[in-house]
């Protein structure tokens, strides 16, 4: 007792924390009751001076908010509610009582009586407008507790309390309380009869509409004019009774409003409007309707315009209800938008349209007056003679209206039949069919209906039911005649996706149909070198074939001709003294498989991996027919190959397991034995004067130029595929001799580097791979990489090698690894392949399309910023050394080439330090080195999140250096160019406006210059950024 | 805007294709199939191409119209016929969406200004309303192409900060259809 004495006192004199944790404390662990603070409190609260008496309050109530729940009983929360409620009438002390009351409603012996005592004593004491925030927010706090534990008594005290609320709400401004005041007007309007306080509610509700509030900088509290926004719309959706008051007040903050205003009503109105019923839907519809209106047919901003459309979609499902029949005022609102149809051409037909496709949505039932209605006039409209130039917007019309009850009906469509009849009937385009087919059949024979027909016949293809076989074939039959290639410059785009649509459930209508027309351009002998135009014409066929036949069926159709067509075109040489034209078009046709198979293997089509048995044996047999012939096959040309191993890679990629065994045993029986009827199987037999070695080292050239189908084939083999050669360590070496070998062409030597990198990549555990690693670091590294008497191109293709090798160990973190990086490392001391080495180092950093998750590459996460992270300092030492020195100038190239290769989250952190280097590799004179440094500082810049202090503080350095890099007369390589007009145009948004004005003057005129570029897209880069620059302000 | 809405329901036309331009590749003329990047197929002809009509119209089809959301294009305000391309000299022309159209001295101030922008100083550019289109014609053109005219318009921040708005959309062109 002596204890809770002193601590009072001493709180009193010092207001001290301390103090009053102990009494708490003491409260807490029993020492102390409540009582014995009142008591030692009983001088203080009954002292005359104002000052004393709102202190001892405030200490009670203080000990109060910290009292732990189960230490008060009844009788303790009973005695301290009569004694807070008669302060109340002391005016001196209110903060401190209400701030108590705030506190003791919470404990859990609170009963209904005290609570409406309080209530009454609340709304019979406080004049809300005399008091400050601070303590008008204890006073919602109150009324929020006790609505949430004594509701019951809360209903009981009837209209006394929503009177008395209403008083204390009245005037409320501040955001923090409003947050509460909204929170407890949802309550009573939900759970209380307040028929006759409607209007009283409806004004201290309203009265907020629409929220303003903008949160001042650095707001402590933390509340958003969202959070505002989103309690008001509860309040005021809270009750159908307030849709008569509240529908006017809505409609007239949308005409009056700015357009956030508009779409904040807008909002609102669609959470409110389902509360407020469809009998005030209906009464106040035609008002709604022609507010409404103004926001679609002319409408301020898109964004605005769609909440509207979605508003509106709101608006009509309440007025519909549960209505039987369609409503007076939805049907006038279809019809008043059809009238606006009228003049299909203009802007607010489209947006009637917007309507009109709302409507689709909602029901089945205004869905099938809408469609009949649109179509109807604007069929109508399409076949009157007098209306044949607003034909393109119909169509266009006609083609939102398809797609949106296509929408629709996919998701109404569930409980369709399959039995054909009966689904018409069910979709809400059905009984339009015929009519729609009709009109966009007729617009595909004139060129400016024809693509926005053919999008609406996509849509009404995709709407799964609508079409029966027979109307697929009509509608196939249509497209052929647009698309006769015989007078048609380009073919439509949207009319190989309608097809390839239609391929999807009707594929033989296309294989019958188009794919003849299409076939019958293909010549069989390639056209001359002049002969553009033909070339031009098979081009676009091979294009049309390899969109359209990703369908099965189709593709199996295409494998077959195109191979038979290709064996054809390649044996036509003879006689010709230029076979290029004949490469190309074997090219073409190559490429066009191989685009069809890999989008079917990126969308993991099922059919894929059985062309291992149909399609690979063919394509071998044809290439080492050609690589043993005698004369020079046009399949040997290296561009030809590419492709046709990238075919290989796409097919054997998709193999199981076991397959991909199978076929790379008949693979190196075929490669390494020579037996050729192994991997054609049997097309191909051995025959005994021409010999299959094409890994033998005397080998010819034309042998040795299948090896690039060999690495395809080894590229995406699954890591527990075993290589079937008799010893991989010296199979791996023959590989490397036969690269170094002087007759291996480039496409050769990337053969051999592939297979190096795929193999060591995914068999580095085996012994024999290790020892062939050990050879390469030992005798290899010697003899070759560091050699300085082998000739510097020669030593290059080994750097080449080595890095390929490096990489395969780098993505997996082999630890050998770094002994391979050291070996280049070493190279950068060399003056004869120093910048090999450098740009070496750089590449080991960078993806490629070998060693990928989609090869089975063994990946290890975040292996290119460890490897980043563990070279980065040696090349900054190296770099730093600023003796303009080649050795330093290497450096600078490995940085850059390093940075450029890495992903930017790895170096974004170390940007001031790598800055000055940066900005010193751009004076070094390879342009490609230029174009990848600024490549890098783009990737900077335009991540925004990164923070760009680095770029602040050089900004006037980078400008000028840019510049330099900009003017055609400095810098001869567009691509460098580009390179520094982008990123030119990108540092406005990235730098402060004060850092970079005594430049703008001059860059604008020194942009002017880039203006006048020779290259056309030099020029665009110019002007987007010169345009920038003029935008950047202060 | 406020004030008088001048043509509240304007002909919508459907946006045009890319430009006209054909690569070689389309045409038939390169042998082989380049699946390389553009970039560096710039990098090996170094033939020059010369400022033409359609880059011209590149650079102004995608204003925004001061009146509606739509832009130049779309409404046919601009087309690529009506543009003109000399040795040094460029002409454009420009239809008004209806004959009082109160905005044709703001649509024509905005493609002055974007070319002011983006054109090389060599060139001189003239703007002209369509003849026939526009009731207070000479008045309008000859606004337009008086320099201490012009010059004195983009003196008034407010007339400037309209102008912006409708420039915002001019670069859009570029991501519309690459």
């Amino acid at each position: 007792m002596e204890l809770v004495e002193r601590s009072v006192r001493s709180w009193l004199a010092s207001g001290k924390e301390s103090e009053l944790e102990e009494t708490v404390s003491g409260v807490t662990n029993g020492k102390i009751t409540l009582v014995d603070v009142v008591k030692a409190l009983g001088p203080y609260l009954t002292s005359e001076e104002d000052e004393i008496r709102t202190k001892g309050v405030d200490f009670l109530s203080s000990v109060l908010g910290k009292c732990p729940p189960e230490k008060l009983n009844r009788q303790a929360v009973r005695v301290l509610a009569v004694f807070y409620c008669s302060k109340l009438e002391d005016i001196e002390t209110t903060t401190p009582v209400l701030k108590g009351l705030s506190f003791l409603v919470k404990f859990p012996p609170v009963d209904s009586s005290d609570a409406t005592d309080i209530l009454s004593a609340l709304f019979k004491h406080i004049r809300m407008k005399a008091l400050v925030q601070s303590t008008r927010f204890y006073v919602f706090a109150i009324v929020d507790t006790l609505l949430g534990k004594h509701l019951k008594a809360l209903q009981t005290m009837g209209k006394e309390f929503l009177t008395g609320y209403v008083n204390l709400a009245e005037g409320e401004k501040d955001p923090r309380n409003l947050l509460v005041a909204f929170a407890v007007a949802r309550t009573i309007l939900t759970q209380f009869d307040i028929s006759e306080k409607i209007e009283d509610f409806f004004d201290i509700t309203f009265c907020y509409f629409p929220i303003t509030f903008r949160p001042p900088p650095g707001d402590p509290y933390g509340i958003t004019a969202d959070d505002l926004k989103k309690a008001l719309a509860a309040c005021l959706s809270a009750t159908y009774a307030f849709g008569r008051l509240g529908i006017p007040v809505f409609l007239e903050k949308l005409t009056a409003g700015s357009p956030t205003t508009k779409r904040d009503t807008l909002q609102t109105m669609s959470l409110c409007l389902p509360v407020y019923g469809a009998s005030v839907a209906r009464d106040l519809g035609r008002k709604i309707w022609s507010s409404m209106k103004l926001e679609i047919l002319q409408p301020t901003d898109p964004q605005t315009e769609s909440e509207a459309l979605s508003t509106l979609q709101v608006f009509v499902r309440t007025l519909q209800g549960t209505s039987e029949d369609i409503v007076d005022l939805a049907k006038d609102i279809c019809l008043e938008c059809i009238d606006v149809l009228r003049e299909p051409e203009k802007a607010q037909a489209k947006a009637a349209m917007k309507v009109l496709c709302e409507f689709v949505t909602v029901s089945p039932m205004l869905s099938r007056f809408s469609i009949s209605q649109a179509t109807q006039h604007l069929v109508g409209l399409f076949h009157n003679p007098d209306e044949v130039p607003t034909r393109p917007a119909v169509v266009l019309l006609l083609s939102d209206l398809v797609f949106a009850s296509r929408s629709a009906s996919s998701r109404t469509s569930v409980s369709v039949s399959p039995s054909g009849e009966d689904t018409k009937s069910d979709l809400p385009l059905g009984p339009a069919k015929d009519d729609l087919l009709g009109v966009f059949t007729v617009s595909l024979k004139t060129s400016n209906t024809a693509e926005p027909a053919l999008q609406a016949l996509q849509g009404m293809v995709t709407t799964s039911g609508l079409f029966s076989d027979e109307e697929l074939g009509f509608i196939v039959h249509a497209v052929d005649e647009l698309i006769q290639p015989n007078d048609i410059e380009e073919i439509s785009e949207n009319a190989l996706s309608l097809l390839s649509d239609i391929s999807v459930n009707a594929p033989h209508h296309v294989a019958d149909q188009t794919l003849p027309l299409f076939f019958a351009q293909l010549p069989d002998r390639a056209p001359a070198k002049e002969a553009q135009e033909e070339r031009a014409k098979y081009r676009r066929a091979l294009s049309a074939l390899s969109t359209l036949c990703s369908q099965p069926t189709l593709f199996e159709i295409l494998v077959v001709r195109l191979t038979t067509k290709l064996d054809l075109v390649s044996r036509s040489t003879a006689g010709l003294s230029d076979t290029e034209p004949v490469a190309a078009y074997a090219h073409s046709i190559l490429t066009a498989i191989s685009k069809t198979l890999s989008s079917k293997v990126e969308k993991k089509a099922a059919d894929v991996p059985k062309y291992v048995d149909r399609l690979l044996p063919w394509l071998f047999k044809l290439f080492i027919e050609a690589s043993t012939s005698e004369g020079s096959s046009v399949l040997i040309d290296s561009r030809v190959l590419r492709v046709a191993g990238r075919i290989v890679s796409l097919v054997v990629e998709t193999l199981v397991l076991e397959r991909q065994q199978r076929f790379v045993d008949k693979l190196f029986g075929t490669f390494l034995d020579g037996n050729v009827q192994e991997i054609t199987d049997g097309l191909l037999h051995a025959s005994g004067d021409i010999a299959f070695t094409p890994l033998d080292p005397a080998a010819n050239a034309d042998q040795r130029q299948a090896v690039v189908l060999f690495a395809a084939a080894v590229m995406p083999l699954r890591k527990d595929v075993a290589i079937p050669a008799k010893d991989l360590s010296s199979f791996l070496q023959s590989i490397v001799v036969w690269a170094d070998s002087e007759r291996s062409t480039q496409i050769q030597r990337e053969a051999t580097w592939h297979i190096l990198a795929s193999i060591v990549n995914k068999h580095t555990e085996e012994k024999s791979v290790a020892s062939f690693l050990a050879i390469l670091l030992d005798t290899y590294r010697s003899s070759r990489l560091h050699n300085c008497d082998v000739p510097a191109d020669a030593r290059r293709s080994i750097i080449k090698l080595w890095t390929w090798v490096t990489k395969a160990l780098l993505v997996r973190t082999h630890p050998i690894a770094l002994e391979f990086v050291n070996c280049l490392f070493e190279l950068l001391d060399d003056d004869a392949v120093d910048w090999d080495a450098a740009q070496a180092l750089g590449e080991l950093g960078s993806g490629d399309d070998v060693l990928t998750k989609r090869n089975f590459a063994v990946i290890k996460v975040l292996h290119a910023q460890k490897f980043f992270n563990s070279i980065l300092p040696r090349i900054l030492e190296g770099a730093k050394a600023c003796d303009g020195s080649r050795r330093e100038s290497a450096y600078l190239v490995a940085l850059a080439s390093l940075i450029n290769a890495v992903p930017k989250a790895t170096y974004s952190t170390q940007m001031p330090s790598l800055m000055p280097l940066l900005l010193r590799g751009l004076d070094l004179p390879d342009p490609a080195i230029r174009a990848s440094i600024i490549a890098t500082l783009t990737a900077t810049l335009k991540d925004g999140t990164s923070d760009n202090t680095a770029v602040s503080l050089y900004a006037s350095t980078l400008v000028l250096a840019m510049l330099k890099n900009c003017i055609f007369a400095d810098t001869p390589e567009p691509r460098v160019r580009i390179a520094a007009l982008r990123y030119l145009s990108l540092l406005p948004g990235a730098v402060r406006y004060d850092l970079l004005h005594p430049y703008k003057a001059n860059v604008l005129k020194e942009l002017a210059k880039t203006l006048d570029d020779p290259k056309r897209a030099v020029r665009k880069e110019a002007v987007n950024a010169r345009t920038n620059w003029y935008k950047y302000n202060g | 805007m406020n004030g008088e809405v001048f043509n509240p329901n304007p002909t919508v036309f459907a946006l045009s294709k890319r430009s006209g331009r054909k690569s070689k590749f389309e045409t038939g003329q390169s042998l082989w199939i380049d699946n390389d990047s553009q970039l560096e197929h710039t990098e090996e002809d170094s033939e020059e191409e010369s400022i033409d009509q359609d880059e011209i119209y590149d650079l102004i089809r995608s204003i925004a119209d001061p009146e509606h959301p739509n832009s130049l294009e779309e409404l046919r305000v601009v087309s690529a016929e009506q543009i003109d391309v000399g040795h040094n000299q460029v002409t454009v022309e420009f239809t008004p969406t209806v004959p009082h159209c109160g905005m044709s001295t703001l649509i024509g101030l905005s493609i002055r200004v974007r070319l002011l922008r983006s054109l090389p100083q060599r060139f001189k550019v003239d703007i002209r309303v369509k003849p026939g289109s526009h009731q207070s014609e000479l008045a309008v053109n000859k606004q337009l192409n008086d320099k201490e005219r012009v010059a004195a318009a983009l003196e008034n921040p407010t007339l400037v900060e309209t102008l912006e708005k409708c420039l915002d959309t001019a670069g859009m062109q570029n991501d519309l259809y690459t």
